[in-house]
């Protein structure tokens, strides 16, 4: 065995990716397939499915009643994804160009809120943003700054608010890594070269860390599409998104089927942009 | 310019913290020069080099560029380059992008930028290179494209941050070369920071040799050759020898005893500061050393002669080495070069007198 394993390299190469590839055709790629059988089947009355081949969950998707809120999933997950660029990039710049001691310490503290638990924090989020008890309008209005409470509760904006809490450290980490990755002697060499902070940012930084941003937007773009904590939580039942229809369609309607052709259309929203994104990818490194 | 220097340094300090990296420099760099900074590691030639680009700012003095005091101005703001030691070159950017750059952001005419970017790839052999990336260079390509990058924008002075430490010996001569006929065609002024004295000797008009942030010594590659001012500078260019002595007569003519000899030696220079009585050491170079058999050392007025034994001879090709031992404290190493083939005139134990032309031993304090 030992032998065989020194002639020939690639076998060796192979065992290393046996664990790997035994976990994913387990417990990915078997409930993948699952998932996409049953949204051709029919529904049985209990939950489950009764096996009769049909392309009718698929017509229900596109009912316009569905569809627009997986629409307005893409419009929340892309507000979601900008904003926590807009706030992450600026922070990952500063941790990148504090000294090597301090960096370790701010990415730390950027990690600590999510040791507890995500749900207790999405309630916490609640506590703060509900209409009349919530912590911000009673103080507000008790201050006399303001005599109606705000809209800060069941609507877009605490989804959007729960959603960017919850994964700007998805966006902050990689363009993080980009940054700690680049020479800072190349903006010495901008500065030299007659370009002062706005140019060199513009056409040395940036492209430098693009693929930090790309990264980061994937990393908060999916998971924040399939959202249903942050909208059940702080949509106060009236804002929803995709990922609630999917886990009421699984947990309350008993439609197993309909559930599984929601989730495949997702999927395959989202394939389509990683495969989209990786070819772009591969045209700019050629360049 | 009013007072005809590219750049001058005023009684320029700078500290990191407790290290003083910087200390009280003067320099005066004339326009079209070739000016070297040179000095053994951390002794603030980077430090100095950035100050002038604007990356640091002095803490105390000032640095003017073309008579004009810079103060706090920003780098995009002064009209030198630099030529950085690891090039620095824009990894997403080709070569024509990476030495357009300057031009562009002073908003020079896209067609002018075009015809000079053609024209100095030309002046550094890299024509037809335009698209590539720096990745795709080697080293000494990079290194060039980083020299036309700065060149490009014909800047008042470059500044050059050992800009072939990164290469090998072979290619490194090369350029040096280069780098030199390069200057002369341009006319710009260069300063160029080395810790190759070698480089420094062979390609400056003058240099400044620093050691612990000051400025030993100033002046042309001979005079600082010929004529080190003080024993660091003697030590760090070139081969010295040191012989320890005592500072008998301030003179004319001085007079030093050497250490463990009778007959006290006549010496012309010294440095600032020696008095009657001090510690002192006298230093010569190995090659303006003669050597005869003993006894047979012809006498001159300003000859100094001492009598000595070989200890070691090694043999160099060009020339031949000996070490003659004085007494038990010193010895010297004497250059001998080989005219007659055979190299061996003298064999290891036998007994030397060794002599020099007194204008050429220099005085330090010991
Ligand atoms: N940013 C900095 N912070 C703290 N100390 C510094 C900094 N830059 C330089 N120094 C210190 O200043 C001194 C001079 O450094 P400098 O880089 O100018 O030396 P150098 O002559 O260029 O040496 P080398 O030949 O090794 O490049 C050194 O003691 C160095 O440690
Ligand atoms: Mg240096």
């Amino acid at each position: 065995m030992r032998e065989k394993l020194q002639r020939f390299p690639a076998l060796r190469a192979w065992l290393l990716l046996l664990p790997a590839t035994f976990w994913l055709i387990v417990f990915f790629m078997a409930p993948l397939v699952i998932v996409l059988v049953y949204s051709f089947l029919e529904r049985g009355t209990y939950g489950g499915v009764v096996w009769n081949f049909t392309f009718e969950n698929f017509q229900r998707v596109f009912d316009m009643l569905y569809f627009s809120t997986f629409l307005r999933s893409i419009y929340i997950a892309l507000l979601t994804t900008i904003i926590t660029l807009l706030i992450g990039y600026p922070l990952a710049y500063f941790i990148a160009t504090r000294p090597p001691e301090r960096r370790y310490t701010l990415v730390l503290a950027l990690m600590i809120p999510f040791w507890t638990n995500f749900l207790i924090r999405t309630y916490a989020w609640l506590t703060l943003l509900r209409t009349n008890t919530g912590l911000i309008n009673t103080m507000l209005m008790s201050w006399g700054i303001i005599h109606e409470p705000l809209p800060l509760f069941g609507n877009d904006f605490a989804i959007v608010l729960g959603l960017v809490y919850g994964w700007l450290p998805d966006m902050v980490l990689p363009i993080y890594a980009a940054l700690d990755r680049l020479d800072f002697g190349l903006t010495e060499a901008a500065g030299d070269l007659y370009a002062s902070g706005f140019p060199t940012f513009r056409r040395v930084i940036w492209p430098l860390s693009i693929p930090g941003v790309v990264a980061g937007a994937m990393l908060v773009f999916i998971p924040s599409l399939g959202a249903f904590v942050a909208p059940a939580i702080l949509g106060g039942g009236k804002s929803l998104m995709i990922g609630n229809i999917i886990s009421n369609q699984f947990l309350a309607a008993h439609d197993w089927p309909f559930g599984a052709a929601l989730s495949t259309l997702m999927m395959t929203f989202m394939l389509a942009g990683t495969l989209i994104y990786f070819r772009a990818a591969k045209r700019g490194d050629a360049q | 310019m009013i007072d005809g220097f590219a750049v001058e340094l005023r009684q320029v300090v700078k500290k990191f913290g407790q290290v003083t990296a910087v200390d009280k420099v003067d320099l005066q760099i004339r326009d079209g020069e070739f000016f070297s900074m040179l000095g053994p590691s951390g002794c603030g030639k980077t430090t100095s080099l950035r100050m002038i680009a604007g990356f640091e700012m002095p803490t105390s003095g000032q640095v003017f560029i073309g008579g004009e005091p810079q103060g706090y101005l920003p780098p995009y703001q002064r009209p030198v380059n630099t030529v950085f030691q690891h090039y620095a070159l824009f990894p997403h950017m080709s070569v024509y992008q990476n030495i357009a750059f300057g031009m562009e952001m002073q908003k020079v005419d896209k067609n002018e930028i075009q015809q000079r970017v053609g024209e100095t790839l030309e002046m550094v052999h890299l024509s037809g290179m335009d698209n590539r990336r720096p990745k795709q260079l080697s080293g000494g390509q990079q290194q060039r494209v980083a020299l036309a990058r700065a060149l490009v924008n014909r800047p008042k002075v470059l500044l050059l941050d050992e800009p072939l430490g990164a290469l090998d010996l072979k290619l490194r001569k090369a350029m040096q070369v280069e780098l030199k006929i390069l200057q002369d065609q341009v006319g710009i002024t260069f300063i160029y920071v080395t810790h190759d004295q070698e480089e420094a000797l062979a390609m400056s008009d003058r240099i400044a040799v620093m050691n612990q942030g000051k400025v030993h010594q100033l002046g042309t590659p001979e005079e600082i050759y010929e004529a080190p001012a003080n024993r660091f500078v003697a030590d760090f260019i070139g081969e010295s020898n040191f012989v320890p002595g005592v500072m008998q007569k301030m003179g004319p003519p001085a007079e030093i005893s050497v250490t463990g000899t009778e007959q006290p030696i006549a010496v012309e220079w010294l440095e600032d500061g020696i008095n009657a009585g001090d510690a002192v050491v006298v230093s010569v170079r190995p090659e303006k050393i003669r050597i005869h058999p003993m006894g047979q050392a012809p006498t001159y007025p300003a000859m100094c002669r001492l009598s000595g034994q070989v200890e070691k001879v090694i043999y160099l090709g060009t020339d031949t080495r000996y070490l003659v031992r004085l007494n038990e404290e010193s010895a010297v190493v004497v250059r001998l070069q080989n005219i007659i083939s055979g190299g061996g005139h003298f064999n290891e134990g036998e007994k030397v007198d060794i002599r020099w032309d007194s204008a050429h031993a220099r005085v330090f304090k010991e």
